[in-house]
């Protein structure tokens, strides 16, 4: 009887190496092969060739090259860095209270769902650029200005309405760049805000009850049952904004990293990119072993 | 015959208003409109049993009750208006006559309204032959991936087999990983395509899959097209979350692993299905880094749309014989915008009723 219980739970195993034998098959060679690749070029000075690319050992060189010869790509990588430990808490904060919102029971609610995840449709795409009013890459300044949301103005426009007219020009430009990267932050809590609402679904109704009958004001309710219940979650939506804000193709280190491919300089740009990753595989590692201490798991 | 019971069931019908008449309580607004008034009186009697305490709890709460809708109406109106602004504008903006954007009188409705600004992009995007092309390369690429990556999450979600967890691993590397780093690589591979690494010994030739739509299709027929390590994730979280029972019952029945998949697997996780595919579509619709690096002349929405100015010099304003000032343009940038975004926008009307739900059932929250 165990024999055959074995035997059938090894053929269920070998099931499962089908199923995952396509993609495995895809990711050698589109994936763990050209890492290894990559990882070796940035050794590496390399030169293209036909058929080949002729790689020339060169040990961290390049690395040296990236972190102390090359201007930009320092700045570029604490400008990013800095970027992302502002922007992913505001993030996740108001993503977490847009999905409070939309949790609860009210008229129109199917149409400020669907409003609050358009940017999912429209965020990773041209069009964003577009109407966001970076009409940069056509050079026409002028637009630039026109177009894009309202910030600017109106941050002047309230300032002036408090009375702090011409106060402090450094106050007032960080306050306009402070609130148009806010708004334009809305267009970027699709994913989480999906994430949240279904944490909050999440939360069984005989907590809610129990709350109710001891009680607790919403604010209670937030702190001592909401926030337990969603802390996984936020824990993946942590993760998951950092590294979409890293990884995404429109970033500064990003877009250096292809200027230098352009240049045909590969293995300084492996180097960089390697770097790169490298940093962002600390701070997620090391977000990830202090949340997830603090996170409370419903077992 | 059929008279008889058509007016038998008149009758029957007319019998039963009557009877429900009589049976029906009295009617509701007069009663609510009591019950309010008592249960008014009955909260001050109550609130006067009540320690202070308690007291001003109650009472707090009803506060609450009374602003707090209204609150909620505002805030939501006012982050709705922040996302949908721009889109507004780019829809007021591409029906309007290129002159009037500088009248400072027009913010919202121009006064006259023309199709020429769409029309105009249609041709400089030569729209109908690039919608052919991006359904063809992209879309065709994320239903494959679709199904690839579910045969893949449900093989993580589902089975035991050794080395399961370092496999897994790779799939989280995929996510993290920037798809900068193995773009050389990635391009060496497909300029010097070499089959089974054994075409090169027998022709002494490479084949160039530069330019070729293989290039887009081998990544997502193998499950490792755009973000696919996300949505191998997705089903992988989803397929766990089935109860075993489901597939126990079907092996029972004879069924071999792959049928299980297809005929019980499948129908149970519609909304994570939809989900994925609505997500893989959008990504490869936008998507201009991956339709770019294999190709040296491709033609996508999401590329054309990125040229636009570029490509409206050439064809519509006769290499800059017509000069347009940045104003201007902004008109057929916004036409541009919104043919590109219409058809993925329709079919996210049809397919976001069930975006929610699938998330909410891929089981992210147990994880």
């Amino acid at each position: 009887m165990k024999k055959l219980n074995m035997s059938y739970e090894k053929k269920k195993g070998l099931y499962g190496y089908g199923f995952i034998g396509i993609w495995f098959i895809g990711a050698l060679m589109f994936f763990i092969i050209p890492v290894i690749q990559s990882f070796w070029y940035s050794f590496h000075d390399v030169t293209p060739d036909v058929g080949q690319l002729i790689k020339k050992w060169v040990g961290i060189e390049n690395f040296r090259r990236a972190f102390t010869v090359d201007p930009d790509f320092r700045v570029n990588l604490t400008s990013v860095l800095g970027d992302t430990a502002w922007q992913t808490p505001i993030i996740l904060i108001f993503s977490l209270f847009v999905a409070i919102i939309i949790n609860q029971e009210f008229k129109g609610r199917t149409f400020a769902r669907a409003v609050f995840f358009l940017p999912v449709i429209i965020a990773t795409g041209p069009v964003y650029a577009i109407i966001t009013g970076n009409l940069s890459t056509s050079g026409t300044a002028d637009a630039e200005q026109f177009s894009s949301m309202f910030s600017a103005n109106m941050v002047d426009e309230l300032l002036e309405f408090v009375g702090i007219y011409g106060f402090n020009d450094k106050l007032t430009e960080l306050l306009s760049t402070m609130t148009s990267d806010i708004l334009n932050l809305v267009w970027k809590c699709g994913i989480q805000i999906i994430v949240f609402l279904a944490a909050l679904q999440g939360i069984p109704a005989s907590a809610k009850e129990a709350a109710n009958i001891e009680g607790a004001t919403a604010w209670e309710f937030f702190w001592k049952i909401t926030l337990p219940y969603v802390s996984p979650m936020i824990l993946v939506n942590l993760v998951y904004t950092i590294i979409d804000t890293f990884v995404a193709t429109d970033n500064k280190v990003m877009t250096q990293v292809l200027q230098i491919q352009d240049d045909w300089k590969y293995g300084l740009s492996a180097a960089m990119a390697w770097s790169y990753f490298v940093i962002v595989l600390v701070v997620v590692g090391i977000i990830f072993a202090i949340m997830n201490k603090i996170v409370y798991y419903d077992d | 015959m059929a008279t008889e019971t058509m007016t038998a069931q008149a009758v029957d019908q007319k019998g039963l208003k009557s009877f429900l008449d009589k049976v029906r309580p009295e009617k509701k607004p007069k009663e609510s409109k009591r019950s309010r008034k008592e249960e008014k009186e009955r909260f001050k009697k109550r609130l006067s049993t009540l320690t202070p305490a308690e007291q001003k709890y109650l009472k707090r709460k009803q506060a609450i009750e009374a602003v707090w809708p209204i609150a909620r109406g505002l805030l939501v109106f006012g982050l709705c208006f922040v996302i949908i602004y721009p889109l507004l504008y780019m829809v007021t903006t591409a029906f309007r006559p290129r002159s009037e954007m500088n009248d400072p009188t027009i913010i919202w409705l121009s006064k006259s309204f023309t199709l020429s600004n769409v029309k105009d992009v249609i041709k400089a995007m030569s729209f109908w032959k690039t919608l052919g092309n991006t359904l063809f390369i992209n879309i065709g690429c994320s239903i494959i991936q679709v199904i690839t990556c579910a045969l893949t999450g449900y093989g993580f979600g589902r089975f035991k087999f050794k080395g399961k967890n370092i496999l897994f691993a790779v799939v989280i590397m995929m996510i993290l990983m920037p798809p900068q780093i193995i773009l050389i690589p990635q391009y060496m591979f497909f300029r010097y395509f070499n089959p089974l690494g054994i075409w090169h010994l027998i022709t002494h030739n490479y084949i160039n899959l530069i330019n070729n739509p293989l290039t887009m299709y081998m990544p997502a027929l193998t499950a490792n097209g755009i973000k696919a390590g996300l949505f191998i994730f997705l089903f992988r979280q989803a397929f766990r979350g089935l109860p075993k029972e489901l597939e126990d019952a079907a092996y029972l029945d004879g069924c071999s692993p792959f049928k299980t998949f297809v005929s019980v697997m499948i129908p149970n996780a519609g909304s994570t299905f939809l989900t994925v595919f609505l997500l893989s579509v959008v990504w490869y619709w936008n998507d201009y880094y991956v339709s770019t690096s294999f190709f040296t002349d491709n033609s996508t929405i999401a590329l054309q749309l990125k040229n636009l100015d570029a490509s409206l010099t050439r064809i519509i304003f006769n290499n800059g014989n017509v000069k347009v000032n940045a104003r201007e343009l902004i008109v057929w940038l916004e036409a541009g915008c919104l043919i590109s975004i219409t058809p993925i926008l329709i079919m996210y009307i049809f397919l976001q009723k069930y975006f929610t739900e699938g998330i909410a059932r891929s089981g992210l929250t147990g994880m």
